[in-house]
């Protein structure tokens, strides 16, 4: 009984362990429910992230791994016709920072500033850059270094963070002065260029400002290549996802023979401001084209130093401009070969009429003077020989100016040439409806006379005159070239519209001024046997004898303009020299001329093989990488 | 089966009885997550077996050898040298700052040569047997009582104490879990719980000052990653770029590009996850924490089923350990905790964990293994 009252007992106390292992089961079902519940939690994560943001994400990991480095092409050297390298890329040395890798970027400069003398100026630049942009472009810090600089800047790489060094290319120039106009020079790309070709964006390309660098620039630029690569976390490439290698530009070959441009150069530098250009009358190539004064290319297309720039670029002779397509002088005298030809082409005069110069002739109430009383006898020979104004006044008169103006521009007068010189001015051949539309105003019959001479509204540039030499000695329409196809013989020019018995007459004349006495360049003739040189000078007026005295000096003085072919009965070549202010033609142009011609027929430069510019294997990948785009 | 052991007292099952008893199905799914961790420490190395793949598979071949070990040993044994284990366990983590090796700033390894060891990984496990081994003795009436819970949280409390000094703040937070975990399941009262949390909170601040720099900084970027892109924020951003971008199908087996071009800080280990993720997408990432809460529910089921407290509470131990391992790991890597160096169990790449990981699962299955086993009371012994 007691013990059934016990088990009682026993059954009345609770069962804990009953109670507890109740209590587990639903406290383990709790937990479990709670950890597939966090799993949930962990699930939603994973959906949010992979799911609902995951375009988002799979940018920022595109960004991550890949960039895109467009490899700038080398540019084409430029060499001259024998293949004297003018215009090259050389290595570049140059030091950028990071400034995201810096620790401090103040302290990196200064660490630089003991290799590298760093200026106030670029210190601010340098600052300014790595404010405004993201800090893991690099700035460019100081270029052109030396190897010693380049070398110990590398040794002590590690212990200056952020910096970098690399190697690009920049453009150099040999025979700098004499080739300068020329060959031109490269600079920063504009806006409206980058616009047009993005890979003017890259940092330290260049793109030809004048020059042929400028219009052989689509061929001397070559294409960008462009390098995908997958980097990792520092930016280290990992390997490349594929390359398009950037093709070297085009190498380029002047028609330009650089020993005679030198001596050219040479001979008219003592000239304040003087150009020649000499071409070959058969191909149109031009040998010489050399204006004073001149500049250094170097100088400017790379690491320009502001003061000299401006020097330059306000200097009052424009050292910058090719006098020998952009100046734009009165032809004077030179344009009486012009006048002689629409004469006898338009029947108004011929070969046997002989007029009297009294040293002045008058139109309507008009007096216009000739230089010298030439007396009686006067025919057209005579007239080109002894340059006689007054002949020409008349020839001019009896033709009328639209007659003039249709056999200049059939000489090649009054025009640009395509042949890739920048900058070619127009000159200017005038005619009634020129006047009409641009004066508003009637064309007067005086206006025709000093036409005649070249004087009044023409204008002419001294290539152009070159050009209207090479086409009076050929009779064929001779247009200039600036650069070698690498092809052989091209077709022959096609003909003038031009009797060649006029031409013959006017030829005539002009071996006359150089080569007989009286003429006008008979001070000039070569001192070659058997080589017999023909010209015209020219002396045209700035400002006419009455009003000499308003502009006195320098300014005031005469143009000196002289042009000429030689050899004079089998032409080759053609040349053109004009001295502004320098005088009389005949004793400032004409001994220019032919101390260059007769180094020239010496040379013979068109009777030798021209070099031919390996472009065929130019399409090697450059090394000039660019530093661009990272991450 | 049940006139196999019945109600018997008599433990002495056969090596042949314990194999049929053994949970196959669950461990068929803890090695399928090892193997998932292969491939992934194929991919992660470029398409290699070196260096990490094939010592992984390796490692858990010898661990799946220890884990037979362990499930089929005697449950009594286990029971008797729970607290010896623990006392062990916790001597070596006092040896850890004085003798230990140092690394990233923090002392955590114990070491010879070649040979190197972490007592917090142990600590992990005998913490496990001890609280269960200290329930399994106390009277069912008394586990309400404040007195008895204080050996418990000094258990807990020490170890927790010692892996903070080390400083490990994700084991601590494990300790932490684990041992209120086990807490909880023994009966204590939900009082003391809320207690507990009110307490946490009112000594968070408190705590903030006891951390170290490190330790804050990782808090605060977990705050704000992008506080500071290429610094302490980097892991977390990078690996959520990782995460996100591999999209619903992710970007292929070994054609993860965060991972294979070292954008991931520790791929191979801590965010192993994430390289997964992103290669296999958001399928495959739910696909293994689904095989994760397979496991774990199977160790639920599998501890409703014990008989002993000690069984039982071991097996939940251990289940709240790799579910601790697991959620906090996935989380950190998702941006959802901060960083605090918790392995993905099974798979990431790295000895230590992986024995701490495959021996748990021992554990389990030797409690389902002995699940229908009871102890007498004199087996129980005295707390000590």
């Amino acid at each position: 009984m007691s013990k059934k009252a016990l088990d009682y007992g026993a059954k009345k106390k609770p069962d804990y362990a009953r109670r507890l292992s109740h209590r587990f089961s639903r406290r383990a079902l709790l937990v479990g429910a709670g950890q597939a519940g966090l799993f949930g939690l962990l699930g939603w994560r994973l959906h949010q992230l992979q799911i609902l943001d995951s375009s988002d994400y799979r940018l920022l990991s595109d960004d991550n791994r890949m960039t895109m480095q467009l490899v700038a092409p080398s540019r084409g050297a430029i060499y001259d016709r024998f293949g004297t390298l003018i215009a090259e890329d050389k290595e570049n040395l140059r030091v950028l920072v990071l400034p995201a890798f810096c620790e401090s970027l103040p302290r990196t400069l200064d660490a630089l500033s003991t290799v590298v003398p760093i200026s106030e100026a670029t210190r601010d630049r340098v600052m300014r850059a790595a404010r405004r942009q993201s800090g893991y472009y690099p700035v460019l810090v100081a270029e052109a270094l030396t190897w010693r600089q380049f070398a110990l800047l590398n040794v002590l790489a590690p212990q200056i963070p952020g910096m970098r060094t690399d190697r690009s290319a920049y453009r150099h120039y040999n025979h700098a002065r004499a080739m300068a106009h020329v060959v031109g020079y490269v600079g920063m790309a504009g806006k409206a260029e980058v616009n047009e070709d993005p890979v003017m964006r890259l940092p330290g390309f260049r793109a030809g400002r004048t020059g042929v660098e400028k219009s052989f620039d689509q061929d001397l630029r070559g294409s960008p290549g462009s390098t995908k690569y997958e980097v990792d976390v520092r930016g280290r490439v990992v390997r490349e996802l594929g390359s398009r290698p950037s093709t070297k530009g085009r190498d380029v070959v002047l028609t330009i023979d650089h020993h005679l441009q030198t001596v050219a150069l040479d001979r008219i530098k003592d000239q304040r401001v003087a150009s020649i250009v000499v071409m070959d009358v058969v191909t149109g190539g031009i040998l010489v084209m050399a204006s004073t004064p001149t500049f250094n290319p170097n100088d400017i297309a790379f690491n320009p130093d502001l003061s000299q720039w401006k020097e330059l670029a306000k200097n009052r002779d424009h050292p910058l401009h090719n006098r020998a397509v952009r100046g734009q002088y009165p032809p004077g005298s030179t344009f009486k070969v012009v006048t002689a030809l629409a004469g006898l082409s338009a029947g108004v005069i011929d070969q046997k009429e002989q007029m009297r110069c009294p040293g002045l002739y008058a139109v309507g109430r008009a007096r216009f003077r000739c230089w010298r009383s030439h007396g009686g006898g006067i025919d057209v020979h005579r007239a080109l020989k002894e340059s006689c104004d007054v002949y020409f006044y008349e020839a001019a008169k009896r033709m009328g100016i639209d007659h003039l103006a249709k056999v200049a521009r059939e000489l090649g007068l009054g025009r640009t040439y395509d042949c890739g010189l920048a900058g070619q001015k127009p000159g200017l051949i005038p005619d009634k409806a020129w006047k009409r539309s641009s004066r508003f105003e009637a064309w007067y019959p005086g206006e025709t006379v000093i036409a005649g001479i070249g004087q009044g509204f023409v204008l002419s540039t001294p290539l152009q005159l070159a050009v209207m030499t090479a086409r009076v000695a050929t009779g064929r329409a001779v247009l200039p070239k600036m650069v070698l196809s690498g092809k052989d013989e091209a077709e022959p020019w096609p003909l003038l519209n031009l009797d060649p018995a006029h031409l013959e007459i006017v030829r005539n004349g002009m071996i006359a001024v150089v080569n007989e006495k009286g003429g006008t360049a008979g001070r000039s003739k070569l001192k070659l046997p058997d080589v017999q040189m023909a010209g015209k000078t020219g002396t045209s007026q700035v400002i006419s004898s009455s009003r000499r005295h308003l502009l006195p000096g320098w300014d005031g003085e005469t143009h000196a303009l002289f042009v000429a072919f030689a050899p004079a009965h089998a032409p080759r070549y053609a040349a053109a020299c004009v001295v502004e202010h320098g005088g009389g033609g005949s004793r400032a142009a004409a001994p220019v001329v032919r101390d260059v011609m007769t180094e020239l027929l010496q040379r013979d430069p068109a009777g030798r093989r021209p070099f031919v510019a390996n472009n065929a294997v130019a399409a090697a990948p450059s090394a000039l990488a660019a530093v661009e785009n990272t991450q | 089966m049940k006139t196999l052991f019945a109600d018997s007292t008599e433990p002495r099952l056969k090596l042949r009885q314990k194999l049929l008893l053994l949970n196959w199905p669950f461990l068929l799914l803890v090695v399928s997550i090892a193997l998932v961790g292969a491939a992934a420490l194929y991919s992660v190395a470029g398409g290699a077996l070196d260096p990490w793949a094939s010592r992984h598979v390796f490692r858990f071949c010898v661990g799946l050898a220890l884990l037979f070990a362990v499930a089929f040993s005697d449950i009594r044994w286990w029971l008797r040298s729970a607290y010896p284990l623990y006392v062990v366990a916790l001597l070596l983590m006092v040896l850890v700052p004085l003798i230990g090796i140092e690394s990233g700033g923090a002392r955590r390894w114990l070491g010879y040569g070649e040979f190197s060891f972490q007592p917090s990984e142990m600590m992990k496990v005998v913490l496990v047997l001890a609280l269960a081994r200290y329930y399994q003795w106390l009277p069912p009436e008394r586990v309400w009582r404040p007195d008895a819970l204080l050996p418990p949280l000094l258990m807990i409390g020490v170890p927790t104490l010692l892996a903070l000094a080390q400083p490990d703040l994700g084991t601590a937070a494990l300790f932490a879990v684990i041992g209120g975990g086990i807490l909880f399941l023994a009966g204590v009262s939900w009082v003391y719980f809320i207690a507990a949390i009110v307490g946490v909170v009112v000594a968070l601040p408190y705590a903030w000052e006891a951390l170290h720099d490190y330790q804050r900084e990782r808090v605060l970027t977990f705050v704000d990653p992008e506080r500071d892109p290429l610094g302490a924020g980097y892991h977390i951003l990078q690996s959520k770029i990782a995460i996100g971008s591999g999209g619903l199908s992710g970007k292929g087996y070994m054609q993860g590009t965060q991972a294979q071009l070292n954008f991931l800080p520790e791929k191979h280990t801590d965010f192993i996850f994430t390289m997964f993720a992103e290669e296999m997408g958001f399928v495959g990432a739910l696909g293994l924490l689904a095989l994760y809460l397979l496991v774990l529910m199977f160790i639920t089921y599998m501890a409703l089923r014990c008989r002993s407290v000690f069984a039982r509470l071991m097996a939940v131990g251990m289940g709240l350990c790799l579910f601790a391992y697991v959620f906090i790991n996935v989380a950190m890597v998702t941006g959802l905790v901060p960083v605090v160096g918790i392995p993905l169990p099974l798979v990431s790449y790295g000895g230590t964990s992986m024995l701490t990981m495959i021996v748990g699962l021992g554990f389990v299955l030797n409690a389902h293994v002995n699940r229908k086993v009871t102890f007498r009371p004199e087996e129980t012994g005295a707390l000590w």
